[in-house]
């Protein structure tokens, strides 16, 4: 890594070090409830919101009614996308005349976009009309991101309140709309556009290049769909190079840019939960977790990329100087450099965004397992808006429980104990994920429907397909892009991974805050279990990394790991 | 659960038509408003025609793809054909792929009993890394019994030619390079989009002297170009200095 390379790091870990608190401090008055600031503004919008949609906003659901409201939400948000896609080329506004999609395609698509993946086995300039795009594809990624904070909230209740009931989603839904995703998103378009990324309902215009060719320069509202794509920790882009498209991604600051945009929100959730419990130490030790385990894989992945392909001819310079790039620059863009590509798409895989701007197909076997180990850990280094945190409260109560059993005494989490329901619930989280990833991945390893859409041969090509599942069940989106997954297998089976993969623990994370919702809070005593010090940060760590490791090492030796020691 | 429904349905319909249609139509006008020329793409034009954007790389080369000596070469591309704005991506080969990095002996070549740590069977003394590819592209992976390497169509022996090793071959040709000549890593791969409208310094200051040549241009009127054409870090440290190949490009044709 360059001098440069440490200068980006820091710069990004400055500016959330700075912002994330600030910003905590503005959701937890906003979601805290009673006056919050704006409400000049956002109060009246609400209230018409409200009439419109029928809903009291103060009416309480327990969490079932809470995980119905999310599962009938979600329905419907897939069967009007699904439409959308099917239908996309006889509505209006397709000015590049796409044709519907296939059936299998938009089942996977939609699927994708609904559950935040964004998983895109389409291509954006040619297969997605600009009304598929807009009033499709950037919905589902406001709603996404709406309903992953949501449910945050709704665990936060849970586990931290008095009461049976853990709040109304509809009300949660759309405060985090009009609240926190919208003012965010039109400010920060308007930044990247400022910068060179396009804004317009243009189609294709011709230009006549200068070596006498033509070049057919795309448009589309390219910019109102990054960020949401970003903010809301979707990943979706709308030109298929993603964000390593310069009209996306124009610049190294709209790059580092992009990356504040996917990780700030997670860490000021975090933060957020540890004002609404009244222990702001809480919130802190989960950030410090998070932050631990980002720099981890990031740092891997920024440290092998910019150190090269140690398999090109030693005449080709990947020495990095004041005039040669250096470092692995297959399927990296030039004004990104190997190290500042590696931070920006490995430093989102810790969330459920998966953005990219280079191709991760194309990384060094320790650059990809980077991006890989991040997704496995199940997405918490800081994770999506909302997910990461009630994925880690998740974790937070196995490792409570594991130290209580260490030390003999009942596990209990903010006051509440911790008993056999709860942890059936738990271990019923922690395994349904890994699961699905290895049992679907196998399936496709052994089947010929699943092994003829590997483009790279040997173990590559075994990353290849298992990052598909691991990427679709945990919502990453993110992709090793040489698997040609297009195909009814790889559409149908990613698609119910990804649905499985966003509401199994959705509903079991809400199962498991309504079941210690309204639970006996006991007094703090001198033996109780400090869940915010120093010590339980390190047990908690370990507690991630040894559950991650028992489960995927086997995958990760035959794969990156072995590629690595072969080549 | 009828209730959850109609009112999911409500809800999408009200985000459809606020958030599908009101948010990007009010960031598309208030981008029109402040920021018109980069929203609308960073078009370039040439006597008022459209040659281009400044943020999207071209082509520089003949009808027959061959290289015009005369303007400084992009970075290879997997967009399309090369540079197609309407099928951006990126080449996705694994970093072991002998497609994109020839036939390395113990890595990816394979014996004719399988044995993976055979020397490349394609190997020639002035070409060690050769990949032939069958005519539709995809490398031959082990020759057939008692043949030493693959034959083209014409009887000849073909290597790939978008591999690395052979790229970095012919930019040495080029560029006028003697052979095993340090190249620009960027100069030898394909970018993320397909569409990298920038290449290093190294790799730009390696194509003055033929650039040059090609024009009958002092040399050091090109550098003064080139470092023209270098757009820097932004802010100062975000980023990587890269050169802009259309900008420079039409500064030299305005030259002469």
């Amino acid at each position: 890594m360059t001098g440069w390379d440490w200068g980006q790091l820091a710069f990004v870990s400055a500016v959330t070090v700075v912002v994330a608190p600030l910003l905590s401090r503005y959701l937890a008055a906003t979601f805290r409830g009673g006056p919050a600031p704006g409400d000049r503004v956002f109060l009246p919008v609400e209230r018409l919101a409200f009439r419109i949609t029928g809903i009291d906003p103060d009416s309480g659901q327990t969490w079932r009614g809470y995980a119905m409201a999310v599962l009938a939400f979600g329905a419907i948000s897939v069967l009007f996308l699904y439409a959308v896609l099917r239908l996309q080329g006889v509505l209006p506004f397709n000015p590049t005349h796409a044709p519907g999609m296939p059936s299998g395609l938009s089942f996977n698509t939609a699927a994708s976009f609904i559950t935040g993946t964004n998983w895109q086995a389409y291509s954006g300039e040619t297969q997605a009309s600009y009304l598929a795009q807009m009033a499709g594809l950037v919905v589902a990624q406001f709603t996404a991101a709406g309903v992953g904070l949501a449910v945050a909230l709704a665990v936060i209740r849970g586990i931290s309140g008095g009461s049976r009931t853990i709040g109304n989603f509809w009300a949660d839904l759309t405060r985090s709309l009009v609240r926190v995703f919208v003012p965010i998103s039109v400010i920060a378009a308007l930044v990247l556009v400022s910068q060179g990324a396009v804004q317009n309902i243009h189609g294709f215009r011709t230009a006549a290049t200068v070596a006498g060719g033509t070049q057919h320069i795309p448009g589309g509202p390219v910019a109102s769909m990054e960020v949401i794509k970003l903010l809301g920790t979707n990943g979706g882009s709308f030109y298929g190079a993603g964000g390593a498209h310069p009209f996306e991604n124009p610049n190294g600051f709209t790059n580092m840019f992009d990356l504040l945009l996917v990780i700030v929100l997670p860490f000021a959730i975090a933060l957020m939960f540890g004002r609404l419990i009244g222990r702001r130490r809480q919130g802190r030790a989960i950030v410090v977790v998070m932050a631990i385990l980002f720099a981890g894989h990031t740092l891997i992945s920024m440290q092998a990329e910019a150190h090269g392909n140690q398999l090109l001819p030693a005449s080709v310079s990947q020495v990095a100087s004041g005039h040669n790039l250096g470092g692995n620059m297959e399927g990296k863009e030039s004004r990104f450099g190997a190290g500042g590509s590696a931070l920006m798409t490995v430093g989102t895989m810790g969330t459920t965004a998966g953005a990219t701007d280079s191709a991760l197909d194309s990384y060094t076997p320790i650059g990809g397992a980077g991006a890989f180990v991040a997704i496995l850990l199940g997405e918490i280094s800081p994770g999506g808006d909302g997910g990461g945190l009630y994925s880690m409260l998740v974790l937070v109560l196995l490792a409570v429980f594991l130290a209580g059993l260490m030390v003999g005494r009942t596990p209990e989490f903010l006051g509440k104990k911790i008993r056999a329901p709860q942890m059936s619930l738990i271990i019923a989280y922690v395994l349904a994920l890994p699961i699905i990833i290895l049992v679907l991945g196998s399936l496709s390893l052994v089947l010929s429907v699943g092994t003829k859409s590997i483009l790279n041969p040997g173990m590559h090509g075994l990353t290849e397909v298992t990052y598909a599942f691991a990427s679709a069940a945990q919502n990453n989106g993110s992709a090793f892009a040489g698997l040609s997954a297009n195909t009814p297998w790889y559409n149908t089976m990613l698609g119910l991974t990804l649905l499985a993969g966003r509401f199994v623990p959705i509903v079991l994370s809400l199962a498991i805050a309504g079941s210690l919702a309204g639970a006996r809070v006991h007094a703090q005593t001198r033996a109780t279990l400090d869940t915010a010090g120093p010590t339980f940060v390190a047990f908690l760590l370990g507690v991630i990394l040894i559950m991650g490791g028992l489960i995927y090492l086997p995958m990760l030796i035959l794969g990156p790991i072995g590629e690595r020691i072969v080549g | 659960m009828r209730r959850q429904i109609l009112t999911s349905i409500v809800m999408l319909l009200t985000i459809t038509v606020v958030l599908g249609f009101g948010y990007p139509l009010v960031v598309t006008g208030l981008a029109a408003v402040g920021f018109d020329q980069q929203a609308n793409g960073s078009l370039v034009y040439r006597d008022g025609k459209l040659v281009g954007s400044s943020l999207l790389g071209q082509g520089f080369s003949d009808a027959s793809g061959n290289p015009l000596p005369r303007y400084f070469q992009p970075r290879p591309s997997a967009a399309g054909v090369g540079y197609d704005a309407s099928a951006s991506g990126a080449s996705n080969l694994g970093p072991s792929n002998p497609l994109l990095i020839g036939f390395v002996p113990g890595v990816n070549t394979v014996g004719l009993d399988g044995d993976s740590s055979a020397t490349n069977p394609f190997a020639t003394r002035a070409d060690p890394s050769c990949v032939p590819t069958d005519p539709k592209g995809n490398p031959v992976t082990s020759p057939t019994s008692g043949q030493r390497y693959a034959r083209g169509p014409g009887g000849s022996y073909v290597c790939d030619p978008d591999t690395i090793p052979e790229r970095a071959i012919a930019y040495r040709q080029l560029n006028g390079l003697e052979a095993g000549a340090p190249v620009p890593v960027d100069a030898v791969t394909a970018s993320g989009s397909g569409l990298d409208p920038g290449i290093s310094i190294a790799n730009a200051l390696d194509q003055v002297p033929r650039v040059a040549r090609a024009r009958h241009l002092p040399e050091s009127v090109v550098i003064q170009l080139v470092s023209r054409a270098n757009q820097g870090r932004q802010l100062g440290f975000l980023g990587e200095p890269t050169v802009n190949v259309l900008d420079l490009n039409l500064a030299l044709d305005r030259i002469r």
